[in-house]
């Protein structure tokens, strides 16, 4: 399996203090990598260092490299549209947009030129099932998307942003708002879309990371302390303050 | 809906399943080699008892993998549980049924003592209950693994049978005691797999009633 992304000595500052400091690592195609640590500790900010979303904050700027598939995502001449459309993100509070169930995906695939009627309808009931949502709302498309559950909401965030076909999917706490059973079916999803997708998942669940997850890494104050399989982190890290962490001694 | 859990638990039972194959074809086998004086056979029993080997710690690699990342509850955790425990006890018959096949290499060329009869049964009665146990954990049937537990008194009566016969001949005949020695070798070793296959019955009842019977008059 070959590197879908890969960082090399990542800074991030958020005006002259660095969120983020020296961060490399990669993550191979098909396959999810859990982001934990705790809070403040920079994963969120290196998350959103994927797609470019820090761009939109003042007083920011970025040093070292970021590659997705070798090309460079901060090269000036980078296309920042297309980047969003390849790396999908789905966010902690699900964020359907106030339009009927059937809208919410349709809205985005005619955003990006896709106009035939047939086409976008077979989009919708593809992203639907792959997101196992389809039985659920099959027979009320056209109703409004904040009539459903917020595990059903989350999971149409999901279904949104794998219609437009992205390479990879940027997940925040995407199941700390949901209840266990809800959660489940995330994880079984995300399980699942690793088959097509490169997954990178920010949790503050470590079970959860454990669940989910091909890799995990561990960071703390701005540093990525380790990164490793997930098994091998949940049985025997490498570092010492890994296993404080995951024992729950700090944090 | 068979979720991911579920898929990698009938994963490490096919494991054990096949685990248990080999465990009862080298009790089969190293019985035939002490029958046959087979010396070629013994040493084919203790040539693949390393598969058995490969397996105890492959299956224990992936019964830890699952704790960690899947998290098992309740039942799922019940199976888990119980089959970090019967792969430890299916890893010690296939190295008994080693213990026998080497003394099928001993005994090879010694005139025989007697004709093997209740070491054969014994065996049997050994391979019949490991059958029986795994059904019992196919179908979730705890009787049935209760059935297999009360036939390990089979085995010891037997064992038991076998001390008394191979004393008369020792004290008889003091040319008789190395191969006397040698089969009472076998004789325990077959009272031992029958213990094994207990204690795989009673996780097979922990694993689907959830109660512990081990040291209770169950």
């Amino acid at each position: 399996m070959t590197d879908k992304i890969s960082a090399e000595n990542l800074t991030f500052y958020y005006g002259s203090t660095a969120a983020i400091k020296n961060v490399s690592l990669s993550v191979r195609s098909n396959t999810v990598l859990a982001l934990i640590g705790p809070s403040g500790c920079g994963k969120s900010t290196f998350l959103r260092c994927i797609n470019r979303m820090n761009d939109i904050i003042p007083n920011t700027r970025v040093e070292g490299n970021l590659t997705i598939d070798g090309e460079s995502v901060y090269h000036p001449k980078y296309n920042v549209t297309g980047l969003r459309r390849r790396v999908g993100m789905v966010f902690q509070k699900s964020n359907p947009f106030p339009k009927s169930i059937f809208e919410n995906i349709a809205y985005g695939l005619r955003i990006n030129g896709i106009r035939d009627k047939y086409e976008i309808e077979s989009i919708v009931e593809k992203s639907l099932k792959s997101t196992a949502l389809w039985d659920e709302v099959k027979n009320r498309l056209e109703k409004s998307a904040l009539g459903l559950s917020g595990g059903q909401q989350q999971r149409l965030c999901i279904a949104r942003t794998i219609a437009v076909q992205p390479e990879v999917i940027l997940m925040d706490e995407p199941a700390s708002a949901l209840d266990p059973i809800s959660t489940q079916k995330i994880e079984e999803l995300i399980q699942d879309l690793k088959r097509n997708y490169t997954i990178i998942i920010v949790t503050h669940n470590m079970q959860q990371a454990a669940r989910v997850s091909d890799e995990t890494a561990f960071f703390y104050m701005g540093d990525l302390i380790e990164i490793n399989p997930t098994e091998k982190i949940f049985t025997r890290p490498d570092r010492e303050m890994t296993e404080n962490y995951i024992t729950g001694k700090f944090g | 809906m068979t979720t991911h859990l579920e898929q990698e638990l009938e994963h490490i039972k096919s494991r054990i399943f096949e685990m248990a194959d080999l465990a009862i074809e080298a009790i089969a086998r190293s019985i035939r080699a002490l029958q046959n004086s087979d010396e070629g056979l013994a040493e084919a029993v203790l040539r693949d008892d390393t598969l058995l080997d490969n397996l105890e710690v492959e299956i224990d690699n992936e019964c830890v993998r699952v704790l960690v990342t899947r998290q098992p509850a309740a039942v799922h955790l019940r199976f888990v549980l119980s089959m970090l425990k019967i792969n430890t006890d299916l890893e010690r018959i296939g190295d008994l049924a080693s213990n026998i096949a080497r003394e099928a290499v001993n005994l090879h060329g010694k005139p025989t003592l007697k004709p093997l009869v209740d070491l054969p049964r014994m065996a049997e009665i050994c391979i019949a209950m490991l059958r029986d146990v795994f059904t019992s954990f196919t179908e979730r049937d705890a009787d049935r693994a209760r059935e297999v537990i009360a036939r390990d008194r089979d085995i010891d009566t037997l064992n038991m049978q076998v001390y008394r016969e191979l004393f008369t001949y020792m004290a008889e005949n003091a040319q008789t005691i190395s191969q006397a020695l040698g089969l009472i070798m076998v004789s325990k070793a077959l009272e031992r797999i029958g213990d094994h296959v207990t204690n795989i019955a009673e996780r097979a009842v922990y694993y689907i009633e959830g109660v512990d019977i081990r040291h209770t008059d169950e």
